[in-house]
């Protein structure tokens, strides 16, 4: 706690200790020990005390002006006192009168009081008046002015205070001839303002009339009374009151050059506010303002620049076109004068930029806005600006000579930019940059400003057409392949139009040419590297195409590929991630039926070949995003929602008339195109829920072990509802609002990632002709009467498998709707399982029918034989037909039990399997399925085969065992015989199953169909299936 | 209500650590601050809530300098980066996007209770290490549509716009006002006080206004210098070299006299407004006050002429000039030269006598424009011919500025070339040719020419001028041609300087981030993106600038461009004897009324600005020169 200073008077320590701790700006509380004194009449009374050093007492009077709070009314009339008794020639008397009046200024608002306050202010006027009405007495000049100034601002505070003094003020200021006039000039000009403003000018009675000498002053009723509203007066002066207003009028100007430029500038101001309140019934006081302000125009002093400029507004009849073109180009020259601060200079320019009047003179002064190579780069910015309003203007121009007009508008931009042109090759920081694109920007908001509102701006179509534009984005183009440096700083540019409500077309529009007109030019490496802002802008945007970023950065990944060694570590993780995260954003932004495939190529490619394992991983993470997550719902785990509001998605149709033929149906309209237009699978499949296994580059021969790349899960489930009628395997169905679709039909785009070869796309047609209401709306129908869909169509889906695998096929639908607008968007995937692989295998030409079963019965043998991998390696090589080689079958085997009774087994096979089965044996097993008639045309054996057929076994295959088959010892196998010769014991029979699996590959099951169990066992030339197979059977019996 | 004129609410200097050094706050302007506000309360326009009410309130000196150290953390640097970058945001005054939010800021009171205010606008200077802040009297509305302009969301707005900065600007007196009540506070706190110079040919250089005063009134005056020659031989005011291009400069300002300026407020505007913001005049008011010498009968004596003078009379005239050249030596690059001139005046008239004085030849000296001291009537300039009619003030003023071509053969002219023979070394030429066509009475003083390396250290260099000295310093050559003295008069002189000169190993100094403008911000060099010049043809010069330039920091608006990017040689001299534009003032011509006996003498000095040889072999700073649409 702070030490409490004495109340009484302080000692000369104690005022500096209290001055600096007034005066401290890092503590402010040091202050507060100090506020419970009285502080102002403490350092108002020790002005006159001999014990201060003297240097410590105007510190006592700018304590009081600056850090004390303003003085209460009730301190007043102490302080006039210590005025009135101050010694006249003390060094202190004008800034004590400072002081006080400042503080009577602030403290006294009208209403007065008349008891309390009114007789202390009517004697400080009093005291002022007096010392005032000594004109041209020659020593004291400088106190009568100060008496003046300090009435002025008594005056300003409470309006109207000298109103009813006005004549003797006019009296004291025509009589002063020293330099001190000034000051009794502006007091008459702002007593006289006041009295206008108070409505004075409408009575009858003079406004310099005066009842009396200046003093004793009275404080005018006005301000002592509470109702009393000073306002301006709709009457009109009276005819006595316009003479004498034109009469203090003519004193005010009679010659302004006597005035300093601070005092002229107030003065100026005055006189025009009371010069309009009589102008209509004195016109020619307008041209008297002009004659005798009007050669300001030359003058260096900002000050008088400006005022002259605010006349020349106020009074535009008084001015005339020439004298707004002279004033035009003097500001125009001024921002040249290099003597002149650049603020000033600066300011010059935005005075002409700045009225309607003088704006439409800056296209003729184009020249003086050229920037010279010395002008401070704030200057060559302002000046900038105004080439850019000129540019913009000629070229808005629908003049004759369009071409013409569009070349000088290029040229101006071009001749500007010049002055910063090193900003090319400076650091992207550097200020020439920021100016030279600040310029840019200008031209472009100069030909397309915002409109009020905020939300479009006009001009956006001719500007889009117009030269400057496309020749604004060839230089930025030419920029951005030529400096590298300066991509973000572009990509910034780009940011700032595409969050602008009112530019993001221009935006837009901008990536578009960059994407057509950069992309093309670059190469692959590591300077690409460079660009990663450009196309992280280009991914971000649905209206940009992403086709050709995507083919430059496949190119890259090769590039980085191939570049890849022992130093570029590194760089190649760097890159590969910048491209990989640049793929992401495609991702998080398109529908991704648009960017499926090339996207996907570019993810594998990365995946199979990339030399950095992080990359990979992410690309991979990428793809099965890609390949597995519709698009709504991964740009929502994506988190796209969180964009800020001020880059939402345009309505590109409030710009344009025509629909751009790229722009996709507002998604806010249209939430989920999948809503309306569904796909489903004609045969459900068995196994509910799947996954995928990807593996790079598959080859069997290269990799027998099979490393496990990936596993991924497929989470979309088919259909709840078995709908197994019609031929075809996929149906649509539409539900929810009414989409209106006006072609004849809708182009339903198909793409995977898994290997299943090029899906055609193919046309639904619909029926046309059909009023609204009925089948030409598409109208919402929720699940449960989705039956009575108002139109369903089929579709057949062609695969090519490369490899025989489950996988997703990503659906995206394009159609025109009523209003013309191509809608395009993704449906659900399909679902694709291993058992829509199956096929049977064919038989060759010339075989027999009654041979069929035979050849599928030795064939079965042949093959088994074959993907025996226990023998020789599991390798054998048959010659293919027509001697063009040979295949290698490289086998697998496995079991599986399967804990269901034979009724079960029997009709799963029956009604999934029938057309597969080549063989049965056994007794019981051939009298049921004879008898139940579905299998047909297969070998029958009554005869039990040798039950040992198989029994060498194997490992069974679970999910949760790495797929790596391992050399199986004795052990094994015995504890293996033991188990499966016990259920033998109890079999019916075996059914031999032989599955063709595109495009080469074969999967044989041997059931031995037991009481309680039947065990399958299962050979494959192709092990990767084995996994699917288990998951398979299981679905089977379940 | 404003009014109209320039009151001034308040003023403040701060140091460079963000304290107070000085403050000054006027009840009287801030009460019709407080009244207008209210005044439009009253209109009943409820949902002014929360800007309203908050900036009637009054913020105390260490909120200001809080808010002001609050702002340069937000825009980077203390005057702001005056245009929109990508770390501009809504409410910051770069997001305005005009370069004048250097000099008109806004300051953001963060009150602990209840919502903040904003004050705006606050005029700023930097002077002496010191931020002069000046906050003028607005009417409420300006005050909100700039408040608008901060918060616009969209891209920035053009002159086409409503509300734009520059129509707020147009309407607002005030803010003028306050630069020039910002521009004198300067020069008191850095002492930049002397009148302007006149220089007479024979005898010592004349004084300023106390000269003239002590004369008249007879008591003896402070010693004063006369003012310093207008270009001492180092380097001048503008100049690039070492020039200090960061806000950040700590400490090292010099304390300022605040009596004196608490003395001149009370002069220049007790209440607020400005009245006379003439340094010396309102000083000798405060100081000596005024004898009871009578007062001329028949006229007003202006306000800016408070002394009448006594003594023998004369009139005397200088014309100034500097000459500021972009000489590249180049086919494809025009030389640049422009002259800015000024004719300073030192009439030592008694009463108050009209001096008029024609001026010829403006047509033939291309004078691009002219502008006047404020006691002079001009009349319209015909072909060739001006008069100007004015009745002088006390003391040395200038009468008038004027900005013309350079229209006789530059006085230095050649080439300076600097080829980098390795990263350390270079090899250089100089081939300058001095004075040519130049005729007697021109004399030039001396000549000095300066290699500026302000980002290399200077290990040594080697090489003989055929005439001159050499000296060095640690970032610099210094070559001195025409040393003071022995002046160059009436021939023409050649001067070659080959050598070659040796840096220091470059240490590779990363630039404290505070250090590099707010603009840098978000640009950092990608090291990906490197690549490897060398291979890509270029020359080994552009390859070293390239390398040296990634650390190039960003300069402020202020300046002309990057220096530190370029090679370049910096010529100063000083001619005596004529005129480059060849406005010349003939003193015969000056007439005085009423008519006295007094000589007018005349005087001529041009000396140079930024006066740059570009070295022919890098790259080069240019400008497009006008042309005729």
């Amino acid at each position: 706690m702070d030490r409490q200073p004495p109340t009484a008077l302080l000692s000369p320590q104690e005022w500096e200790q209290l001055l600096d701790d007034f005066a401290s700006s890092s503590n402010p509380s040091r202050r507060d020990r100090w506020l419970h004194l009285p502080l102002l009449d403490l350092a108002v009374s020790s002005l006159l005390r001999r014990d201060l050093p003297s240097h410590l007492k105007p510190l006592l009077l700018s304590l009081v002006d600056d850090h004390l709070p303003p003085p209460l009314p009730s301190s007043l009339p102490a302080l006039l006192a210590s005025l009135l008794s101050f010694p006249p020639d003390h060094p202190l008397r004008d800034h004590l009168l400072v002081t006080v009046v400042s503080a009577f200024a602030s403290a006294l608002a009208a209403p007065i009081s008349r008891d309390h306050e009114a007789p202390h202010l009517a004697a400080l006027v009093d005291a002022l008046l007096a010392a005032a009405n000594r004109p041209n007495h020659a020593p004291d000049r400088a106190a009568r002015a100060l008496a003046c100034d300090a009435l002025r601002a008594l005056d300003a505070a409470l309006p109207g205070l000298l109103a009813e003094a006005l004549g003797h003020l006019y009296a004291l200021a025509a009589a002063e001839r020293s330099p001190a006039a000034q000051s009794y000039l502006l007091l008459l000009a702002s007593a006289a303002r006041h009295a206008v403003r108070l409505g004075r000018l409408a009575s009858g009675a003079s406004i310099l009339a005066v009842a009396g000498p200046p003093t004793p002053f009275a404080v005018p009723a006005h301000l002592l009374s509470p109702l009393a509203a000073p306002g301006a007066s709709v009457a009109p002066p009276s005819e006595v009151n316009v003479r004498d207003t034109r009469k203090v009028l003519a004193l005010l100007m009679d010659r302004p050059q006597v005035l300093t430029p601070a005092a002229a500038m107030e003065m100026m101001a005055i006189l025009a506010e009371v010069a309009s309140a009589v102008l209509q019934w004195a016109p020619a006081i307008a041209a008297h303002i002009k004659v005798q302000f009007g050669g300001m125009v030359h003058s260096s002093s900002p000050m008088l620049l400006h005022s002259l400029l605010t006349l020349f507004v106020q009074f535009p009849d008084a001015f005339g076109a020439e004298d707004e073109r002279t004033m035009a180009h003097r500001l125009a020259l001024a921002a040249r004068e290099v003597h002149r601060p650049l603020a000033v200079r600066l300011l010059a320019l935005h005075w002409l930029l700045g009225s309607g009047k003088f704006r439409n003179l800056v296209p003729g002064l184009a020249r003086w806005f050229y920037p010279a190579v010395f002008d401070p780069l704030a200057l060559k910015a302002k000046k900038l600006d105004c080439l850019a309003y000129v540019a913009a203007g000629v070229d808005g121009e629908k003049v004759a000579a369009a071409d013409r007009a569009s070349d000088q508008a290029t040229r101006l931009l071009d001749d500007g930019l010049v002055c910063v042109s090193a900003f090319r090759w400076l650091p992207a920081w550097s200020t020439e940059t920021g100016v030279a694109f600040r310029a840019l920007h200008s031209v472009l908001v100069g030909a397309a400003p915002h409109s009020t509102d905020g939300t479009s701006c006009s001009g956006a179509r001719e500007l889009l057409n117009s030269t400057i534009f496309h020749h604004l984005q060839a230089i930025l183009v030419d920029m951005a392949s030529e400096h590298q440096g300066l991509v973000p700083v572009i990509a910034d540019f780009t940011n700032r139009l595409l969050a602008c409500n009112s530019h993001r077309w221009a935006g837009e529009r901008l990536l578009r040419t960059l994407d057509e007109c950069l992309l093309p030019r670059l190469e692959p490496g590591y300077q690409l590297a460079s660009y990663y802002p450009i196309f992280e802008k280009i991914a971000q945007n649905e209206t940009v195409p992403q086709h050709h970023l995507i083919e430059l950065l496949t190119k890259q990944m090769v590039s980085l590929t191939k570049k890849h060694g022992p130093d570029t570590e590194l760089k190649s993780w760097s890159q590969g991630s910048k491209v990989v995260g640049i793929c992401r954003v495609m991702l998080k932004h398109h529908h991704s039926s648009h960017i499926f495939l090339p996207l996907s190529h570019l993810l594998v490619l990365t995946i199979e070949s990339f030399p950095d394992l992080e990359v990979r991983d992410h690309a991979r993470i990428c793809l099965r995003m890609l390949s597995c997550v519709p698009g709504k719902k991964l740009r929502h785990i994506m988190g796209v929602g969180e964009q800020p509001s001020g880059v939402t998605p345009s309505h590109p149709g409030s710009l344009y008339d025509i629909p751009s033929p790229r722009a996709a149906q507002d998604l806010k309209s249209m939430p989920d195109l999948a809503s309306y237009i569904h796909l489903e699978r004609v045969v459900p499949l068995i196994v509910k829920q799947s996954w995928a296994l990807t593996l790079p580059n598959f080859s069997v021969q290269s990799r027998p072990s099979g490393s496990i790349l990936s596993i991924q899960d497929v989470s979309s489930a088919p259909s709840e509802q078995e709908n197994p009628t019609g031929p075809t395997i996929e149906r649509i169905g539409y539900r929810q609002e009414t989409l209106r679709v006006m072609d004849s039909k809708v182009t339903i785009t198909f793409s995977s990632s898994a290997h299943f070869g090029k899906i055609p796309s193919c046309h639904i047609p619909f029926i046309l002709g059909e009023p609204p209401g009925s089948g030409m709306d598409i109208v919402p129908i929720d699940n449960q009467n989705r039956e009575e869909s108002s139109y369903c169509a089929s579709v057949t889906i062609e695969l090519e498998p490369q490899e025989p695998s489950p996988g997703l096929i990503d659906v995206s639908v394009e159609a025109n709707t009523e209003n013309c607008q191509v809608l395009s968007g993704s449906l659900k995937p399909i679902t694709v399982g291993i058992e829509d692989m199956f096929l049977k295998a064919s038989v060759p030409p010339d075989t027999p029918r009654e041979g069929v079963a035979m050849y599928y019965q030795d064939l079965f043998h042949a093959l088994w034989e074959a993907c025996d991998s226990s023998t020789n390696t599991g390798r054998e090589t048959f010659p293919l037909s027509g001697g063009k080689g040979s295949a290698v079958i490289d086998g697998t085997r496995s079991v599986k039990l399967l804990e269901v009774t034979p009724k079960v087994l029997i009709g799963a096979v029956e009604r999934y399997l029938a057309s597969f089965v080549v063989s049965v044996s056994g007794g019981s097993l051939v009298t049921i399925l004879r008898g139940n008639g579905v299998i047909k045309n297969v070998m029958w054996e009554e005869n039990v085969p040798d039950a040992s057929v198989g029994a060498d076994a194997l490992v069974p295959y679970s999910p949760d065992n790495n797929l790596q088959l391992h050399l199986i010892d004795d052990e094994d196998i015995g504890v293996g015989a033991e188990r499966y010769g016990h259920e033998s014991k109890r079999e019916m029979g075996t059914m031999r199953v032989m599955i063709f699996l595109p495009p080469r590959y074969h999967l044989l099951f041997l059931l031995e169909v037991g009481r309680a169990s039947t065990l399958v066992r299962i050979r494959t030339d192709h092990w990767p299936c084995l996994a699917y197979v288990d998951e398979y059977l299981e679905a089977l019996i379940s | 209500m404003s009014g109209g004129g320039c009151s001034i609410r308040a003023i403040w200097i701060l140091t460079p650590n963000d304290t107070v050094a000085f403050s000054r706050r006027f009840a009287v302007v801030e009460k019709r601050w407080r009244a207008a506000w209210e005044a439009e309360e009253g209109d009943g326009e409820g949902d002014r809530r929360g800007t309203g009410a908050a900036p009637l309130l009054f913020p105390a000196d260490h909120e200001v300098a809080a808010a002001f150290a609050e702002r340069r953390r937000r825009e980077g640097t203390a005057r702001g980066s005056g245009i929109r970058t990508n770390v501009s945001s809504v409410g910051l005054d770069s997001w305005v996007d005009d370069p004048i939010t250097r000099h008109i800021i806004s300051l953001r009171l963060d009150k602990e209770e209840g919502d903040g205010f904003m004050l705006w606008p606050v005029v700023l200077q930097k002077r002496g290490g010191y931020y002069v802040l000046v906050l003028p009297l607005v009417d409420p509305q300006p005050f909100r549509a700039y408040e608008n302009l901060l918060k616009r969301s969209d891209c920035g707005s053009s002159a086409k716009e409503n509300g734009n900065l520059s129509s707020i600007l147009f309407n607002l007196p005030c803010i003028t006002g306050a630069f020039m009540v910002a521009h004198v506070v300067g020069d008191i706190i850095t002492g930049d006080i002397a009148e302007p110079e006149v220089i007479i040919s024979s005898g010592p250089s004349v004084g300023g206004l106390l000269d003239s005063l002590t004369g008249s009134i007879g008591i003896s005056a402070r010693a004063k210098p006369i003012a310093s020659p207008v270009a001492a031989p180092t380097a001048s005011l503008s100049s690039p070299v070492g020039a200090a291009q960061s806000d950040s400069l700590k400490g090292g300002v010099r304390p300022f006299d605040k009596d004196l300026l608490r003395n001149f407020i009370i002069g220049a505007m007790p209440f607020g407004t400005a009245q006379d913001l003439n340094y010396a005049n309102v000083t000798s008011i405060r100081t000596t006050g005024f004898s009871g010498d009578p007062l001329p009968t028949d006229q007003k004596q202006p306000a800016w002429k408070p002394y009448l003078y006594k003594g023998r009379q004369r009139i005397i005239f200088t014309s100034l000039e500097t000459i500021n050249a972009a000489l590249y030596d180049r086919d494809d690059v025009p030389d640049f030269l422009s002259v800015s001139g000024q004719v300073t005046c030192r009439a030592e008239l008694e009463g108050l006598p009209d001096v008029s004085l024609p001026l010829t030849g403006l047509k033939t000296a291309h004078v691009e424009v002219s502008s006047f001291h404020h006691c002079v009537q001009a009349s319209e300039p015909t072909a060739n011919k001006q008069t100007l009619v004015f009745q002088p003030p006390l003391g040395n003023f200038v009468l008038m500025h004027y900005q013309a071509p350079c229209n006789i053969a530059p006085p230095v002219k050649g080439f300076y070339q600097l080829s980098m023979v390795s990263e350390n070394e270079g090899a250089f030429l100089f081939k300058l040719t001095l004075m040519e066509g130049y005729k007697s009475p021109f004399i030039m003083d001396f000549c000095m020419i300066t290699m500026p390396f302000p980002r290399r250290r200077v290990a040594s260099y080697d090489g003989n001028p055929s005439i001159g000295t050499v000296s060095m310093t640690e970032h610099s050559i210094e070559w001195r041609i025409v040393s003071s003295g022995r002046g160059l008069s009436g021939r023409s002189i050649e001067a070659t300087f080959p050598g070659t000169v040796k840096f220091l190993p470059r240490t590779v100094q990363r630039i404290n981030s505070s250090f590099r403008s707010v603009s840098s911000t978000g640009y950092t060099e990608d090291s990906d993106s490197e690549q490897d010049n060398a291979k890509n043809g270029a020359s080994l010069d552009d390859y070293i600038m390239e390398k040296i330039n990634k650390d190039l920091q960003a300069v402020d608006l202020e300046e002309p461009l990057s220096w530190q990017a370029y090679n370049y040689a910096k010529v100063s001299f000083k001619i005596t004897g004529g005129t480059l534009s060849g406005l010349t003032i003939d003193p015969k011509s000056v007439n005085v009324y009423p008519s006295v006996k007094a000589p007018a003498e005349y005087s001529m000095q041009a000396s140079s600005g930024d006066y740059i040889l570009w070295n022919t072999l890098g790259k080069c700073p240019t400008a497009a020169l006008p042309r005729e649409l």
